[in-house]
């Protein structure tokens, strides 16, 4: 064994404010979203209307839009941070979503016990590939794509490839909670759902969880180096799966929402789920290969991402152009981050080397005057 | 079909053999904090084996380098290839012809012998592969070189051996000059080194000039025909094989000032803390030592001759197939790493930005991570991991503002006291280092050492495996050396020296 230099990376000066802040690009880039939709309207109705978009009515329907894909956005959090991925989870929701209707419409278990054992289910469907993600060598990617397929078929034969109709038994779940109070500018009613509300508090226990538990800080050291994680005594497998079994309370609690939003069991009902909600905690700055994001991040992508079809409707654009705009912000909101770090890396290297230079410069001047006084004189006359 | 093969191995005329194909002089390599070759010289001629002996960090892996043409050396360097002057790069060496076979295998595991032979350089014509021709060339030189292997077997089935021989193979179809084997007998049977000397025997007489650098002395004296010795990045001597005894060699591999060592300060030595009875597992055979508390033990050995994953098995992150481990003469069982640190037992392993760090995370993560095991409290606060991440950069003199840094961005030293940090935090007792001081400047080197008797000092007992001589011989209190797994000897006191050490750790008992 050679006797090698050990890398020798410097980090001069103060990183950027971006760097410091990882959230800060992607806000900014959606504030900056917001600002222009909001100057589009203020122009198109020649600056007479308030613009409808920042409406509180407006705000709180892309909430609603939001927020089953954002429940299973803060699962996607974990299992990602954790260094896995599940396409699965919108095979896995329609799947539920039917179990629950044919539990409460065919199987008359009841209410309770019909949504209990779709959650279970999608508890149990999780738990087992998590189980082989995590003692297996092979990609979560490729094991999860087989859920996602299985899924999908086991669906199918449960309904019979129909749909499966029940008589609004879900209702209460739809209850607006904030009834009565109407919007200042629109006079339209103001709507919160429980869903919205289960939204945000799974959101704040995600957060919590991440940022202030043993339980969190074990999930990202597995995501950032796993063999370091298990020779300090962390149980590497056990947590892969753990992500994988929240994720199926997540998946399975958002399914009952969906279901209780459509009344209807359906193949189509998670379709997508899971391009929308990896795509929120990617554009939230969650990194695929593990370690790296958190939950506020994923909260500013799931807004932004819902908030973009929402304005595509108010600027009257036709629906196919939300899919290029949604697109587009994920890759811009990714390699923000990666452009900011570059730019800021490239103006302190700049800095550094000009330090340098001048450094190079005074010594030069100094030793000029001392070898050769005269030439110095002729210089400056 | 192979008979009439144009690209087998050319039969030259004796009369240019023993001519010189490489001259380097005056070869310098320093590395910020770190001189790893200091004005070496050497020489290749035609059809001679050339061997490089010297301990681990001897020098032997940084020339290579230079050779084929990885690092550059330092200005006044000079080279000369077939007479000429050269400026080496990875692509001017590999014009040149020579070519370089590590100990780990660059290959590609799911092409064929004869893909892996032509990658990069596939007989084309019209745009098509010429498969048959290549078969042709590659079984050509396969039969040459009587190997049995197909050309059609996929390289990832193949064992190092197979895999060292397609290698060489690959040499003679595209007439490389220069072959040189790094530690080619590493992990090859008794049967697969006979085999592959007798190959290197052949292709030496096809005027070749080979290259061989082994710590194996049988093989040295078998096929060498000149050894060159390094220590510590210099030349001791070269000597011309014929004549030559291994204790003259042994002696030009050892010979340091141990005055110039560092001087530890020592440490009353307490009660036996940690033993190992009879472990097997993971490569390690049979090994029995205790260790008190106040006591660092030395493992030496060659590279590759299972101290780490000796420590591994130790530390609970490799299985203990057989044997007993006993902490404070308690028998325990640790199967996971979670255990052993449960058990008081920290590991310090050689490998630390892989094993060791989480670089992306700041320092104070990284600081407080391994303590998760002993924390009840199921919340954690920022707040207190940066306490104690502080804590740790001020009592190790980290150099970095404070704990918030990223791990990424410290140096090696630096590194390693995040590495060092990590355990203290765990109020661990029974300390393995793998490697402490690897990659790292000379002052940091200092500071671990104080680092470490300063644990001594607190009643903790140190195992540490270390390839680095005066390291091992200035810290140990014990030195265990090891060979093929197996507990070669027990050293202590003034039986502590670099020649029984060497000695011990190739296993010649016949000097």
């Amino acid at each position: 064994m050679s006797s090698e230099a050990a890398p020798q990376s410097k980090q001069t000066g103060r990183p950027s404010l971006f760097r410091r802040y990882e959230n800060l690009t992607v806000l900014a880039i959606f504030v900056g979203f917001v600002v222009i939709i909001v100057i589009l309207q203020l122009f198109l109705t020649g600056g007479t209307k308030f613009p409808t978009f920042i409406s509180p009515v407006n705000l709180l329907n892309i909430l609603q839009q939001v927020g089953v894909p954002g429940i299973v956005a803060v699962g996607m959090t974990i299992v990602m941070i954790s260094g896995g991925i599940d396409l699965s989870v919108g095979m896995l929701a329609s799947l539920v979503s039917i179990i629950t209707a044919l539990g409460i419409s065919k199987w008359q278990l009841g209410v309770v016990p019909a949504v209990l054992l779709g959650i279970f289910s999608a508890v149990v469907l999780e738990t087992i590939m998590g189980f082989i993600i995590s003692r297996t060598k092979v990609e979560p990617f490729i094991i999860t794509l087989g859920g996602m397929i299985t899924f999908q078929g086991i669906a199918l034969l449960l309904c019979n490839s129909r749909e499966v109709i029940m008589n609004g038994e879900l209702d209460f779940l739809k209850t607006n909670l904030i009834q009565g109070i109407k919007d200042p500018v629109s006079h339209l009613n103001l709507i919160i759902p429980p869903y919205v509300l289960i939204f945000f508090i799974i959101a704040l226990f995600g957060g919590l969880l991440l940022g202030y538990t043993r339980y969190g800080r074990r999930i990202y050291a597995v995501g950032t180096n796993p063999q370091a994680a298990y020779l300090a005594g962390i149980d590497v497998k056990n947590m892969k799966l753990s992500a994988y079994v929240i994720m199926g309370v997540l998946v399975g609690i958002g399914a009952v929402m969906l279901l209780a939003r459509i009344n209807t069991g359906i193949i189509t009902l998670g379709q997508g789920l899971e391009i929308d909600s990896i795509a929120m905690v990617v554009i939230g700055g969650t990194a695929l290969k593990g370690g790296k994001g958190n939950i506020l991040g994923t909260l500013i992508g799931v807004f932004f991402l819902g908030s973009i079809g929402n304005a595509m409707n108010m600027l009257r654009l036709p629906s196919e152009v939300q899919f290029v705009a949604k697109g587009l912000v994920v890759i811009i909101a990714v390699s923000a981050g990666d452009v900011s770090n570059r730019i800021s890396g490239f103006l302190s290297r700049r800095k550094e080397l000009r330090w340098h230079a001048e450094q190079r410069a005074k010594k030069e001047r100094v030793s000029n005057r001392l070898t050769s006084p005269n030439q110095n004189e002729t210089n400056r006359t | 079909m192979i008979a009439k093969s144009e690209r087998t191995p050319p039969k030259r005329e004796r009369v240019h053999f023993m001519s010189e194909i490489l001259r380097l002089s005056n070869i310098s390599k320093t590395f910020p904090g770190v001189v790893a070759l200091q004005n070496i010289s050497f020489d290749l001629n035609e059809g001679e084996v050339h061997c490089l002996c010297g301990e681990n960090g001897a020098g032997k892996s940084t020339l290579i380098k230079i050779l084929s043409g990885a690092y550059h050396p330092d200005e006044g360097a000079e080279i000369s290839f077939e007479g000429k002057p050269v400026v080496l790069n990875p692509h001017l060496a590999m014009s040149l012809g020579i070519q370089t076979i590590y100990q780990e295998h660059v290959v590609f595991e799911t092409l064929s012998v004869m893909e892996n032979i032509f990658a990069g350089a596939e007989i084309v014509k019209r745009g098509f592969l010429q498969k048959a021709e290549m078969r042709r060339q590659t079984l050509g030189v396969l039969k040459y070189l009587k190997s049995g292997l197909s050309p059609d077997a996929k390289m990832g089935d193949l064992s190092s051996s197979g895999q060292k021989i397609v290698e060489i193979a690959k040499g003679l179809i595209f007439k490389r000059r220069v072959i040189i084997l790094d530690e080619p007998t590493a992990s090859l049977s008794s049967v697969e080194i006979e085999n592959l000397l007798d190959i290197i025997e052949t292709i030496k007489n096809s005027g070749l000039g080979i290259i061989y650098i082994s710590h194996h002395l049988e093989e040295v004296f078998k096929i060498g025909d000149r050894v060159t010795v390094l220590r510590d990045g210099r030349k001791v001597s070269q000597h011309e094989m014929a004549g030559l005894t291994k204790t003259t060699l042994i002696r030009d591999m050892v010979g340091r000032d141990p005055s110039t060592f560092y001087q530890r300060e020592k440490v009353s030595i307490g009660g036996a803390v940690f033993e190992a009875r009879a472990v097997t597992g993971n490569g390690a055979r049979d090994i029995s030592f205790t260790l008190s508390r106040g006591e660092i033990l030395g493992i030496a050995g060659m590279a590759g001759s299972g101290r780490s994953e000796l420590m591994n098995v130790l530390f609970g992150s490799a299985p203990l197939d057989s044997g007993e481990i006993l902490i404070n003469g308690k028998v325990v069982k640790h199967s996971t790493p979670e255990k052993a640190i449960r058990n008081k037992m920290c590991f310090i392993t050689e490998d630390r930005q892989n094993t060791g760090l989480f670089l992306p995370q700041t320092i104070a993560r990284n600081v407080t991570i391994a303590n998760l095991v002993n924390t009840r409290e199921f919340v954690v606060h920022s707040r207190d991991d940066a306490r104690i991440g502080d804590k740790f950069v001020k009592q190790l003199a980290i150099k970095t503002p404070n704990s918030q840094t990223r791990a990424v961005e410290l140096s090696g030293g630096n590194q390693q006291k995040v590495v060092l940090a990590k355990w203290f935090n765990t109020n661990g007792e029974i300390f393995i280092f793998d490697e402490p001081t690897l990659g790292i400047d000379v002052g940091s080197k200092q500071e671990i050492y104080k680092v470490m008797v300063d644990l001594l000092k607190q009643g903790k007992a140190i195992i540490m495996v270390s390839s680095d001589m005066p390291e091992v011989i200035s810290m140990s209190d014990r030195v265990l050396v090891m060979k093929n797994g197996e507990k070669m000897a027990e050293l202590r006191g003034d039986e502590i020296s670099e020649e029984n050490i060497l000695i011990n750790s190739i296993g010649d008992k016949t000097i």
